[in-house]
């Protein structure tokens, strides 16, 4: 861990509390747009880089107290760095590592709860405290003999407190992320639905199992392997998987070549799970994933897994494809069944709509367009944001009062974005591959 | 152990298990001693030997259970490296483990909101004045280790301070529907580590000595 925490201060504990503690940041947030605007006035050359930051700052500070869902989303906004000001990304992404830790007494409370054995007896030793965070639980590390595990530990009363925490997040994100209300509440039941997922410990093992032994054959990738007799509802045992987190790695100055490996396993790894499993690790944030020696991938995080559905794959990846040499009607319908339009758009707003996610996808595609893609190349990236920002500012988008994009998009699009990110700080230069039917 | 005190810790239990039961049957005390002990099929006088009546059985049941959760803390190993604020989580985590054996009974005496006025039920006495010996000895060995600061009057009041802290507890697993109980696992961890920090080190202090240093030197 680079960076160490402060212990937790005080935890808010009802809800109303709860609320108390999102009021006085949405407070603070309207103070810093106040200030910001003041000094404006004084100072016309001002940007928005300085309010940026001080709004990070405190919206991280009263995330990081509550803890659970609401840091979850901290992460999820961290990762959409193209929908977010760079200023939120740098404070959020420290989300991806660190909060502040439980105590001891809980840990073997849960242990004698579940094994009715403490800690002590079930291994040789155990950390008394946690080695790192995973935002609804924090991991231990465990030795028996000369094995070494990590044990991760859920904080209690997470899956009871997503609801309300998502709930309490609204006014927030919209304001945040320039939606209006019922584009967010479309997606509202997709994250709910999936935080809700990742609070069950007893998927996350067998997803786990499925997919690592689905993807066992890629080569330079590893899976710790799961203990289900040590598994339980709030504890997940597993493999210590020994090597460095993407930040500590890239410090290290790796050559290219090795920068080319790590993201070509990262590539081969996502292109099997959502061509061939159909099933995708969604949460491609760098926290998830260890660099090993010989420049080896090991991914330790299943809790927020996506199936995607079949007319739903299809419609989306035929429009990845290069030249769209489908036909108007085709096209339409595709539009239609992922949602982007609809009956009760005009025929002006629907032609506008098409042309703009047209515009989006094909450069959210453009990677998959060449043999080889250099994800080191920031212009694709500015491209990307300014896009997404052209997007946010548009008054058609704003006043439509209509959610555009299929729910399923929504991890779909969290997935590449993710991914791409991670491969942008990698520096990697990739062979994208793709399946055959999105050759043409 | 000899003979006989196993036999008088028998016979205390006895009578305990017995009046806990009489309760979760028919949600009341039982008429009178002479029938109680007659269920029991032991002698009135037996009776008289451990308890004086129904609320010395009642404040047993207390002292029962801490001493039970005092047992088990000091049986875990890692008890003895835990700092002040680990001890008051410990505890408090395995006592309301100690009282989930009783739940029922407790909910039929104490559910009906008997515990809300201010002067709580005097059968808590003796089990008060147990976890007061051990809140001073936590305090003590927490100002030891500066894990909580040194105050004039105020440092005085922390163990009466944790003991409310027990209470609330208490009411809020009473009350509490989630399962498995994480609802009050969740309060007690945030509850002490709010105690703990204020106890501990803070502006405040810096403050007040800054204050006393700004009048001092006037």
């Amino acid at each position: 861990m680079t960076v160490k925490l402060n212990e937790q201060q005080s935890i808010p504990v009802s809800k109303v509390q709860r609320a108390a503690k999102f009021i006085s940041t949405g407070a603070k947030v309207g103070g810093n747009y106040m200030k910001h605007y003041t000094k404006k006035v004084v100072n016309p050359s001002l940007t928005k880089d300085e309010l940026h930051k001080n709004n990070a700052t405190d919206i991280y500070d009263s995330l990081s107290e509550l803890k659970g869902s609401a840091l979850k989303v901290a992460q999820m906004m961290a990762m959409d760095k193209n929908l977010l000001p760079r200023a939120y990304q740098d404070k959020f992404s420290m989300a991806q590592y660190s909060a502040p830790p439980l105590s001891y007494p809980l840990v073997v409370k849960t242990f004698n709860q579940y094994f009715k054995k403490g800690p002590e007896s079930l291994f040789d030793t155990f950390t008394t405290s946690a080695v790192n965070a995973a935002s609804i639980g924090q991991v231990h590390k465990a030795t028996k003999g000369d094995k070494e595990f990590a044990v991760k530990i859920q904080y209690p009363g997470v899956g009871s407190s997503v609801i309300s925490d998502l709930r309490l997040l609204k006014p927030f994100a919209l304001r945040l992320l320039n939606m209006n209300e019922r584009e967010l509440d479309n997606y509202m039941d997709e994250v709910e639905e999936k935080l809700l997922e990742e609070t069950d410990y007893e998927l996350e093992v067998i997803r786990s199992k499925e997919i690592s032994e689905a993807c066992n054959h890629i080569e330079g990738l590893n899976f710790p392997k799961y203990y289900e007799e040590m598994s339980n509802a709030r504890v997940i045992t597993m493999d210590w998987m020994k090597g460095k987190h993407l930040k500590e790695w890239l410090e290290t100055n790796p050559t290219q070549e090795a920068r080319n490996k790590v993201g070509q396993t990262l590539w081969d790894f996502y292109d099997h799970q959502v061509h061939s499993l159909k099933q995708v690790h969604a949460d491609p944030h760098p926290g998830n994933f260890i660099i090993q020696e010989e420049n080896e991938l090991a991914v330790i995080d299943f809790g927020c897994v996506k199936v995607i559905p079949e007319d739903f794959y299809s419609g989306y990846f035929s429009l990845i494809k290069k030249d769209l040499l489908i036909k108007e009607e085709e096209l339409d319908q595709i539009f239609y069944d992922l949602e982007f339009i609809s009956d009760r758009d005009s025929p002006t707003e629907k032609s506008y709509f098409k042309n703009t996610f047209q515009e989006m996808i094909s450069l959210l595609g453009k990677p998959f367009h060449e043999e080889t893609f250099d994800f080191a190349d920031d212009d694709y990236f500015q491209m990307i944001s300014a896009l997404a920002d052209k997007i946010s500012n548009d008054k058609t988008f704003r006043k439509s009062k209509q959610a555009r994009g299929s729910r399923h998009g929504l991890y779909i699009n969290r997935t590449y974005f993710g991914l791409y990110n991670l491969l942008n700080q990698l520096h990697s230069n990739i062979k994208t591959t793709k399946p055959e039917w999105l050759k043409s | 152990m000899t003979e006989k005190t196993k036999n008088q810790q028998t016979d205390e239990n006895k009578i305990i298990d017995g009046y806990i039961n009489h309760v979760l049957e028919t949600g009341h005390e039982p008429a009178s001693v002479f029938k109680f002990a007659k269920d029991l099929k032991m002698k009135e006088a037996a009776f008289y030997e451990y308890f004086t009546s129904f609320d010395a059985v009642k404040k047993a049941v207390w002292e029962l259970n801490f001493d039970k959760t005092i047992h088990a803390l000091e049986g875990q190993e890692v008890y003895k490296t835990y700092t002040s604020r680990e001890k008051l989580l410990g505890f408090l985590f395995t006592w309301i483990e100690e009282l989930k054996n009783r739940r029922s009974y407790l909910l039929a005496v104490y559910g009906n909101g008997s515990l809300k006025d201010r002067s709580f039920p005097t059968e808590l006495k003796g089990f008060k004045s147990k976890f007061k010996d051990f809140a001073n000895s936590i305090v003590n060995e927490g100002k030891e280790t500066e894990e909580i600061a040194e105050r004039p009057y105020l440092t005085d009041k922390y163990q009466e301070a944790m003991w409310l802290q027990v209470l609330f507890v208490f009411r809020f697993w009473l009350k509490d529907d989630s399962p498995k109980f994480e609802k009050t696992d969740a309060a007690i961890e945030k509850s002490v580590n709010l105690a703990f920090d204020l106890m501990g080190k803070s502006a405040v202090d810096s403050f007040v000595d800054f204050a006393k240093f700004l009048f001092q030197s006037k």
